[in-house]
């Protein structure tokens, strides 16, 4: 078995949300994982662990074969141009257009002529219906452009492991449509592995291979998710199928 | 005792600050000359519009200024002088007074109150906006990007900036202050060119290079040290203006001393 991402036996005690996350978890290269569950249920932490953003009290964290507590600072780098994350805040700056932020790595990184770049930016934006924003600026943008610019830019150098929070937020139902292809076509093709968390139901969470539901910082289920509809609880049915964010909390 | 705990706790406090700019220097000068294409052509085009931004947008508010204070100094040294005797010390009331302390000085309040506080709300901004943290993510590293070309742009900008605040006050000051003086100007022309030396330029130099550096790590330091906050983001700005005005006058001190004493 080819993994992704190994959490093993990991303990993460995280004062400022009086929250304490205990779990082990592991995901396939070119699955994607969806993390779902209330607020404070710690998938944001997971994800920011996989990220190398936080460390664990104990475990393991291993991600794309390496683990990260053995990394320098300059390895922890070196790892990232191989993750393309996008937190909750997509982060796009707020001086360059669409077209500079998603053209930001490559042109960084050195990774190919200007001529190329242009190209490939092109078509990427392409791919999820920003080419009439390419010139807009961040402040232009609605959350759902602003997020779709963000992954974008967090694939463009062909990462091999996308980490996203809450991916659907903002976004119309034709977006979540053309990002699920988008992702659909990624896996198939280059063996994108994504691992995305959301907390609440989302079309896009039915094009996962699996769903993990978390609670209190501890994974209750991992199965696909027609299988865990099959055995939730009333209280987790809610984050499964329910659209909107749930007014009940668990 | 409180006092004491009080004087103690700033001590370390200012000579912690003193590390962290010292540090933020070492490493944008580290990516400087660092070999290695990565990052050079966004860092250059940062470097370009830091140049623009601080200096070409700067020509008017400085030119104003500069004539202003020509005009001032000029018309004083120039009427009041030999009212005692001391027409002949013209040139090198100017020089001391305008080339070696108030241009550089001036010039360098006028970049921390135009560049120096944008340098430090945007980046607060770019902090609270999770846009720094967007950068490390996609393994750029802020002190290439970020930190390094403002510091290349803003010392550039100084140097070039405080040569021409010197050129305009000394040039146009005494073309405005004509009307009230009764020295010929190739009089004055000659007395200021008899007392400017090489070394008065090259401490003037120096002394804008420092500024750049200084008012750029300054800024850059307090916008990055926004956390998650919007109401940090003035609060920082103040800060960087203050403690770079404090420390622009204290190099300007420690190189007077060391050049002339």
């Amino acid at each position: 078995m080819n993994l992704a991402v190994e959490l093993l036996d990991l303990c993460l005690d995280w004062e400022d949300q009086e929250l304490q996350v205990q779990l082990s978890l592991s995901v396939e290269v070119a699955e994607f994982l969806a993390l779902v569950g209330p607020n404070r249920s710690g998938r944001g932490l997971l994800l920011r662990l996989c990220a190398g953003l936080i460390s664990p009290s104990r475990g393991t964290v291993r991600v794309l074969g390496r683990e990260l507590s053995q990394l320098s600072e300059e390895e922890l780098v070196a790892l990232r141009l191989r993750i393309g994350i996008v937190l909750q805040q997509p982060g796009l700056l707020s001086n360059m257009t669409v077209f500079d932020n998603v053209a930001l790595p490559l042109r960084y990184h050195g990774a190919m002529p200007e001529s190329a770049i242009q190209s490939l930016v092109t078509a990427r934006l392409d791919t999820l219906g920003l080419t009439p924003l390419r010139n807009r600026f961040p402040a232009q943008l609605n959350a759902g452009e602003a997020r779709c610019t963000a992954i974008v830019r967090a694939l463009i150098m062909d990462q091999e492991l996308l980490l996203l929070e809450d991916p659907t937020e903002g976004l119309d139902a034709e977006m979540i449509q053309r990002l699920g292809q988008h992702f659909a076509e990624c896996r198939r093709t280059r063996s994108l592995t994504i691992l995305a968390t959301m907390r609440a139901f989302s079309p896009l969470m039915e094009t996962a291979d699996r769903v993990a539901f978390m609670r209190g910082g501890r994974l209750e289920a991992v199965a696909r998710h027609q299988d865990l509809l099959a055995m939730a609880d009333a209280g987790m049915k809610q984050y499964l199928t329910a659209p909107g964010i749930p007014e009940q909390s668990l | 005792m409180a006092v004491v705990a009080w004087l103690g706790q700033r001590t370390i406090d200012g000579y912690t600050y003193l590390v962290d700019l010292t540090g933020l220097v070492y490493l944008s000068l580290r990516e400087l000359v660092t070999p290695g294409r990565q990052g050079r052509g966004e860092a250059l085009r940062v470097i370009t519009r830091q140049i623009l931004f601080t200096g070409l947008d700067a020509l008017p508010v400085v030119s104003a200024i500069a004539l202003m204070l020509g005009f001032i100094i000029i018309t004083q040294a120039g009427t009041q002088l030999p009212k005692v005797g001391a027409g002949a010390l013209l040139g090198n009331i100017i020089v001391v007074v305008v080339i070696r302390e108030l241009g550089p000085l001036l010039t360098a309040f006028i970049v921390v109150g135009r560049s120096g506080t944008a340098i430090a709300t945007e980046l607060g901004n770019m902090r609270v906006g999770q846009e720094v943290a967007a950068l490390e993510l996609m393994g750029v590293r802020v002190t290439r990007l970020i930190v390094m070309p403002r510091l290349v742009g803003m010392v550039i900008a100084m140097v070039c900036l405080t040569l021409y605040f010197d050129a305009v006050a000394v040039l146009g000051g005494f073309v405005v202050a004509k009307a009230e003086l009764t020295v010929p100007f190739e009089v004055f022309a000659q007395a200021v060119t008899h007392s400017l030396s090489l070394m008065d330029v090259v401490v003037t130099a120096v002394k804008s290079v420092l500024f750049g550096m200084a008012v750029a790590t300054i800024c850059c330091h307090h916008g990055l040290s926004v956390r998650s906050s919007y109401t940090e983001v003035p609060q920082q700005t103040t800060r960087a203006m203050i403690n770079s005005v404090t420390i622009c006058l204290i190099l300007d001190i420690l190189v007077t001393v060391t050049a002339y004493f």
